[in-house]
């Protein structure tokens, strides 16, 4: 990260294979989490913290889309509904029977993978803009069927209510509470992904994804991988959905609708597709766009559009700029946020004899 | 360092230098109000009229030297109808020290409440968030100050029964919903009044965004033939509503659209005045433009040498927003009193706001009186006609069904 | 179940004839596209609405009478689909599936921004020299509207099935879609067919548009009818010009059929919904859908 190494020479695939080869790597890492961590619930106000909160929640849902779209090249446009699958199973554990949040946030993955195996069969027959269509039109089916089925959704206000996450008898209700909770399941979903892409799993998405009939070739399952795939990126959705929902205070189906799950693309593909550090880049980009470039208009609106209506102005400017930069994203730095982050790193490594 | 890389890299610093400056500024003698607003998302043909019209509002009482020598500055914020984007205004407009809030949009409103209790700061949410919030010791920060979708359906079917001469005994009503909770949430207080006056109830979905709906229309008109018709529909399904009875030739006349469906633009939408001739529309605030607060604002934009602006032209919508403007106001007025010139904290403001009544701002406002227990003041509409080119009034505030209302707002989980 | 009234059945079945045309009208533009460049458009319904804002937008501003802010949507789409195609969609030529639907995503929201950015938000209407009053047919009436649109819908088919068997440019721009590198080796000028894919694209979205917004009236909303293209181009296949056409009249007769008689045994509107369960089971059995071409894929 942060540092320039020398003399960096492999003796063994575990040393090849380590996610931190060099101890001043794992000393930054350490750093940053602890600043992160530690520091800043400590050191935040309410504000940024909640800000802070939700960059989390998304990072979570960013990482468990990236295994499907950025490791497996799958295409989903179902996040939202995945999404709203793990919190109504979450809200429903817990106004019923009362269950605990170590039991409700893997309830709502687990149920949210099924559902997303169950979506992901098509998969086997279709693919590309295909594919993405049979997750869209999932997306309209499970939102329907949470609006009309009263067992699921709890009434025709189809919204649960739900308290807070209660930790060894605390109930968490300050945002710092509740950020050391989030951050407890980001660091779970950052290990558990880094690990996943080293494996015989993440390696089969990635033949998968380069090709997958020579993958099949080769003897990878592709029907059984991209299964997994499915099902190991809705369980990170649906627990996305819990974590939500917990923080929220409320299951409502109308919170996961079609444009989360465009959210949730827009970050994996600015943030780098088939990258972990590009996920969490591309979850933070994204939530912040709209507060950041709402604080800059604000600041600044008046003299770059002197005489314009700005409340109005703003909003719209805002969602042209959302648009806009994902397609420069794509049309100029297809590798998104993770690869611009590699050339700044790569340059600082030589620097100053950058030839 | 490639060059595309460094120009995002100036751009990313510019971004931040902004940010920088974007401390917040506070002044002496300010109250905050924090207002969310949707201008770009799904119900934006709302927010773009009720939102400019709210801050026209506040302009004018600042014009005239504020509340007793208080400014108010209001801080909008566009949520675009999402949740973890109203959650983020909410935390700004907190930390700004708001004293008041609005929220917009019904899931939104629900997931905020939490919030609420625990930050305790009065809210209004006028025209959409629950029902149930009516009662003010369940809910006792959030301020629907107009009639609920409760009791705008209790209404509709008073407005009904004396079209019909009085009584509904076998009369058939079509209940012509948006399939999404907000639509839905009506029912329960339909299917109690069935039981109580003995009509035939039959409801007829109509999924979002309602941009198509012969079918529903054909059913409606083909084949349960109703005698009278209440339609509580959103964003652009109204106007299709509308223009698709009138084709089928339905006599408008015989239609009551609930609050969302019932402002100029759908008439305008559905093909102008001419076709929606005796379309009736339930209205929470004074549609039309003949208020003298409405004059105020004109001569505000005259002095500043302006055109009053074109969102004046959709009364219905830009009174509402004067209506919760102007009880926000009322409130902060009334929370000054008790707090002895003092800033006000929100607990006060909370008081302010339930102590509100005799307040008609000329006849735009209903007689509302809201109190600890009622935030909903009552639950008055007024039915205004399509007749000649305008809205026409068709009958005094009134409310109706209320042991039916109240009593489900009691028992309502 | 409801008792079978043939009447009723008779009237649900020409709406949704004339529905599904008008559904066919957005979704040839979508299989235009796909058929010459291969490229997927998630920002369909938002051109639709993009030329509404156009032409009503002109009518109001400049006081325009219909036949020419009807003129001017057209070239105004016409100038929108050229330089769409320059600045977004030709630097993406040859790269994943997945690109090309963001970048119609974000190009989606950007022309919705764009729109009232530059029209302001207000509702509008699109007013057409038309009568008002229902056609009657036999037993049935037709609103004109609705009529003009499925006129329209039926004489782009002709026209585009004329013009890709028997026009030099259709002839080529099949050429293109079939393999690039075939057509470019062969001497066609591939971008400049991909541009002219686009501009046809934009005409056909302006024509949508000014159908559609007379219908229900111009505001972002109208960008909403874009979510009614995929189960139509799926049914019929992304394509085929003739697909796009039985797609919507499929669509639209099975969710008149299924708001006529579904919804009363469900309670809750499956108008919307029925046609993407179809859409489902089509994709496992023939993903290609009905007139679709099966591609064979090699390593």
């Amino acid at each position: 990260m942060f540092h320039r190494e020398a003399g960096v020479f492999k003796t063994s695939y575990a040393a090849d294979m380590a996610l931190y080869p060099l101890p001043i790597a794992r000393w930054t890492v350490a750093v940053l989490a602890g600043l992160f961590i530690v520091v800043a619930p400590l050191a935040l106000g309410t504000y940024p913290l909640s800000i802070l909160n939700l960059v989390l929640i998304a990072v979570v849902g960013a990482l468990g889309l990236n295994i499907l779209v950025g490791y497996s090249g799958q295409i989903s446009i179902g996040t939202g509904a995945f999404m709203s699958v793990g919190a109504y199973t979450a809200a429903n554990l817990i106004t019923h029977l009362h269950a605990p949040f170590w039991l409700a946030v893997p309830a709502g993955g687990l149920m949210a993978a099924l559902i997303g195996a169950i979506v992901g069969i098509p998969s086997l027959r279709i693919k590309g803009i295909y594919l993405a269509i049979a997750t869209l039109a999932a997306q309209l089916i499970i939102e329907w069927t949470i609006n009309h089925v009263q067992a699921i959704s709890g009434g025709v206000q189809a919204s649960i209510t739900i308290p807070r996450p209660t930790v060894f008898g605390m109930a968490l209700k300050s945002e710092a509470q509740i950020y050391c909770f989030l951050m407890f399941f980001v660091v779970l979903a950052l290990v558990a992904t880094l690990n996943l892409v080293r494996s015989r799993i993440g390696r089969a998405f990635v033949a998968i994804r380069d090709q997958d009939i020579a993958a099949e070739i080769i003897g990878i399952n592709i029907f059984r991988y991209k299964l997994y795939a499915f099902a190991i990126s809705s369980f990170f959705a649906g627990v996305t959905g819990v974590l939500e929902s917990y923080y929220l205070g409320i299951a409502n189906y109308e919170q996961f609708q079609i444009d989360v799950s465009i959210d949730y693309l827009a970050m994996v593909i600015i943030g780098g597709l088939g990258s972990v550090l590009g996920s969490v880049f591309g979850a933070i980009f994204v939530t912040l766009l709209p507060i950041v470039t709402r604080l800059f208009l604000e600041q600044f609106g008046s003299i770059l559009l002197p005489g314009a209506d700005l409340l109005n102005v703003i909003p719209n400017l805002r969602l042209v700029i959302f648009g806009g930069l994902i397609i420069f994203f794509l049309v100029v730095e297809p590798e998104g946020l993770n690869r611009l982050w590699r050339n700044i790193r790569n340059y600082f490594r030589v620097w100053p004899f950058s030839y | 360092m490639t060059k595309r890389s460094r120009s995002v890299l100036a751009l990313a610093a510019g971004l931040a230098a902004g940010l920088a400056c974007a401390a917040a500024r506070a002044d002496d003698k300010v109250l905050i109000i924090g207002d969310q607003c949707d201008r770009t998302g799904p119900t934006q043909i709302v927010g773009t009229v009720l939102c400019p019209a709210m801050q026209d509002y506040y302009r004018l009482i600042n014009s005239k030297g504020g509340i007793d020598g208080w400014t108010i500055k209001a801080d909008e914020i566009d949520n675009a109808y999402k949740v973890p984007e109203a959650i983020e205004a909410y935390e700004r407009q907190k930390q700004m020290g708001a004293l008041l809030m609005t929220f917009y949009g019904t899931p939104q409103t629900v997931a905020l409440n939490q919030r609420l209790e625990q930050d305790k700061i009065p809210t209004t949410s006028p025209g959409f968030g629950i029902s149930a919030a009516a009662d003010g010791k369940r809910f006792p920060y959030l301020f629907p100050i107009a009639a609920t979708y409760w009791s705008q359906a209790a209404a509709a079917v008073k407005f009904a029964k004396d079209q019909l001469g009085g009584s509904l005994k076998g009369k058939k009503i079509a209940y012509i919903y948006y399939d999404n909770p907000a639509g839905k949430e009506a029912m329960p207080i339909l299917e109690a009044l069935q039981k109580q006056e003995g009509y035939e109830l039959r409801t007829f979905a109509v999924p979002p965004p309602g941009v198509e709906m012969g079918a529903q229309i054909i059913d409606v008109t083909q084949r349960f033939r109703p005698d009278f018709v209440i339609m509580h529909l959103f964003g652009r399904s109204p106007s299709v509503a509308i223009k698709g009875l009138k084709g089928a030739g339905f006599p408008l006349k015989k239609v009551v659209g609930l609050v969302w469906a019932s402002a100029e633009a759908d008439i305008l939408a559905a093909g102008g005045w001419a076709t929606a001739e005796g379309y009736n529309t339930l209205q929470f605030a004074g549609a039309g433009d003949d208020y003298p607060v409405r004059g105020e604002i004109k001569a505000m934009y005259k002095k500043d040498g302006k055109d009053p602006p074109k969102e004046m032209a959709d009364t219905v919508v830009y009174n509402r927003g004067l209506l919760q403007a102007s009880i926000q106001v009322e409130a902060l007025r009334n929370a000054l009193k008790i707090s002895g010139g003092q800033k006000p904290t929100t607990e006060q403001v909370k008081q302010g706001m339930e102590q509100i009544k005799d307040f008609t701002l000329g006849g735009l406002v209903p007689p509302l009186q809201i109190t600890a227990d009622d935030h909903e003041g009552g639950g008055w509409v007024r039915i205004f006609s399509v007749k000649g080119g305008k809205f026409a009034a068709a009958t005094d505030w009134f409310k109706a069904y209320r042991d039916v209302v109240e009593h489900a707002v009691k028992t309502a989980e | 179940m409801p008792e079978f009234d043939l009447q009723f059945t008779l009237y649900l079945l020409t709406n949704g004839v004339m529905i599904g045309l008008m559904y066919a009208l957005i979704a040839l533009g979508f299989v235009l596209i796909y058929k010459a460049t291969d490229a997927i458009n998630f920002a369909q319904g938002e051109f639709v609405m993009f030329a509404g804002f156009i032409a009503a937008g002109t009518a109001e501003l400049i006081h325009a009478p219909f036949w020419i802010a009807a003129l001017l949507a057209i070239g105004g789409m016409i100038a929108l689909g050229f330089a769409l195609e320059r600045v977004v969609l030709r630097p993406l030529i040859g790269r994943p599936v997945i690109a090309v639907v963001m970048a119609t995503i974000g190009l989606a929201a950007v022309l919705r921004g764009g729109a009232v950015l530059a029209f302001g938000a207000g509702t509008r209407n699109i007013e057409m020299p038309i009568p008002d009053d229902p056609i009657p047919l036999g037993p049935v009436t037709l609103p004109p509207i609705e009529v003009v649109g499925a006129g329209v819908s039926l004489v782009f088919l002709a026209g585009f099935t004329w013009f890709f068997l028997k026009s030099r440019t259709g002839i080529a721009m099949r050429a293109v879609a079939d393999s690039q590198q075939v057509a470019m080796a062969m001497g066609i000028n591939v971008r400049r067919y991909f541009a002219f894919a686009w501009a046809m694209a934009g005409i056909v979205s302006a024509l949508g548009g000014i159908v559609w917004g007379a219908l229900i009236g111009v505001d972002n909303q109208l960008a909403l009818v874009g979510l009614k293209v995929f189960p139509v181009v799926i049914l019929g296949g992304l394509d085929s010009v003739i697909g796009a056409v039985v797609g919507g009249l499929i669509v639209g007769i099975v969710e008149n059929l299924a708001a006529g008689y579904f919804d009363p045994l469900v309670g809750g509107g499956t108008k919307d919904f029925v046609p993407y369960l179809l859409m489902i089971i089509v994709l496992m059995v023939r993903p290609e859908g009905i007139f679709g071409r099966r591609r064979i894929e090699r390593v």
